[in-house]
């Protein structure tokens, strides 16, 4: 019996595709955020509200994913940016080649800021790098908050955890201080930004949050 | 899920491993998995018996380290027969 080292990562073809994306994305500044959570925690209101916020000049595009129909994408459009939506067919997460090819023909000099809906999933996405800047991990307060608990990966991946539909906690029997115990016991370093997209809560701290990520990757992009 | 893709992964690096030894039979593959790789190892497993079963490869024993609070999803080793 002779035992072979192989050394080999698994998504090793995903990833190899990501750090192209990730590399592009910074030769050209653009800030990409990728927005992972449960499905119905809030991620395309989340977007509405952020894109309603920008001033028509904001070079922002959105990619937007879905095992089925184009609902999101459609949303999203609303407000004038670029927006695609990725139908994945059945599977649960977005891929590297797909957002790969959902750039075709987009000009990434002229965005500063791409963000992407995942999948409504918190096990799949987390394995799969897609280039981003960073991982964004929403939960809304109809959820337990015990959430990074059970789904420690989305919360040990992501920078920051939006927690959402704070709108609703009178109504909920959901522990703000222990989500966020929860989450920092998972993540010492996540940040936390408490929203609301129906009363607009903490909407204008989560904007200055991306104003300031995009104003790092500009920082980085520049020479010397 | 996503473990049928990732256990079709495993699947095809063990075959271009045994191609490299003319003649040997893997035995055993063994995986590195993170408790936050996003992978239920028990669907992994479950998905690479299936892709296994009835094939050249078939018996293949899967040996899966578990790590905690990691993020691996590697395949380390594989046990070749002659």
């Amino acid at each position: 019996m002779e035992r072979v080292a192989i050394e080999k990562k698994v998504l090793s073809e995903n990833d190899r595709i990501a750090q192209q994306l990730r590399a592009r994305f910074a030769e050209r500044g653009t800030l990409v955020l990728n927005c992972i959570s449960s499905p119905g925690s809030g991620k395309t209101s989340l977007l509405e509200r952020t894109l309603e916020g920008f001033p028509p000049e904001t070079r922002v595009a959105v990619v937007t994913g879905d095992i089925q129909t184009d609902n999101d994408a459609r949303r999203l459009a609303r407000f004038g940016f670029p927006v695609r939506q990725i139908t994945t067919a059945g599977a649960c997460h977005l891929d590297a080649r797909m957002v790969e090819k959902s750039l075709d023909g987009w000009d990434l000099s002229e965005l500063d800021l791409l963000l992407i809906e995942n999948v409504g999933n918190l096990v799949c996405p987390t394995s799969y790098d897609l280039g981003e800047e960073s991982k964004i991990v929403i939960l809304s307060v109809t959820e337990g908050d015990d959430k990074p608990l059970k789904y420690p990966g989305a919360f040990a991946k992501s920078r920051l955890m939006v927690l959402n539909k704070i709108d609703l906690l009178p109504y909920v029997p959901f522990d703000m201080e222990a989500a966020r115990r929860n989450a920092r016991s998972i993540n010492p370093e996540i940040e936390i930004i408490e929203t609301s997209c129906t009363a607009g809560h903490g909407l204008d701290a989560w904007r200055q949050w991306i104003g300031a990520r995009i104003h790092e990757a500009a920082r980085k992009e520049e020479p010397g | 899920m996503h473990e049928m893709g990732i256990a079709s992964e495993v699947i095809e690096a063990v075959r271009v491993e045994i191609a490299r030894h003319p003649g040997a039979r893997p035995s055993k593959v063994g995986l590195r998995v993170g408790e936050w790789a996003g992978v239920d190892v028990e669907s992994l497993r479950f998905c690479l018996e299936v892709l296994v079963k009835d094939t050249d490869l078939d018996p293949l024993a899967l040996d899966i380290e578990f790590r905690p609070q990691g993020s691996e999803l590697d395949i380390a080793y594989l046990e070749l027969e002659e």
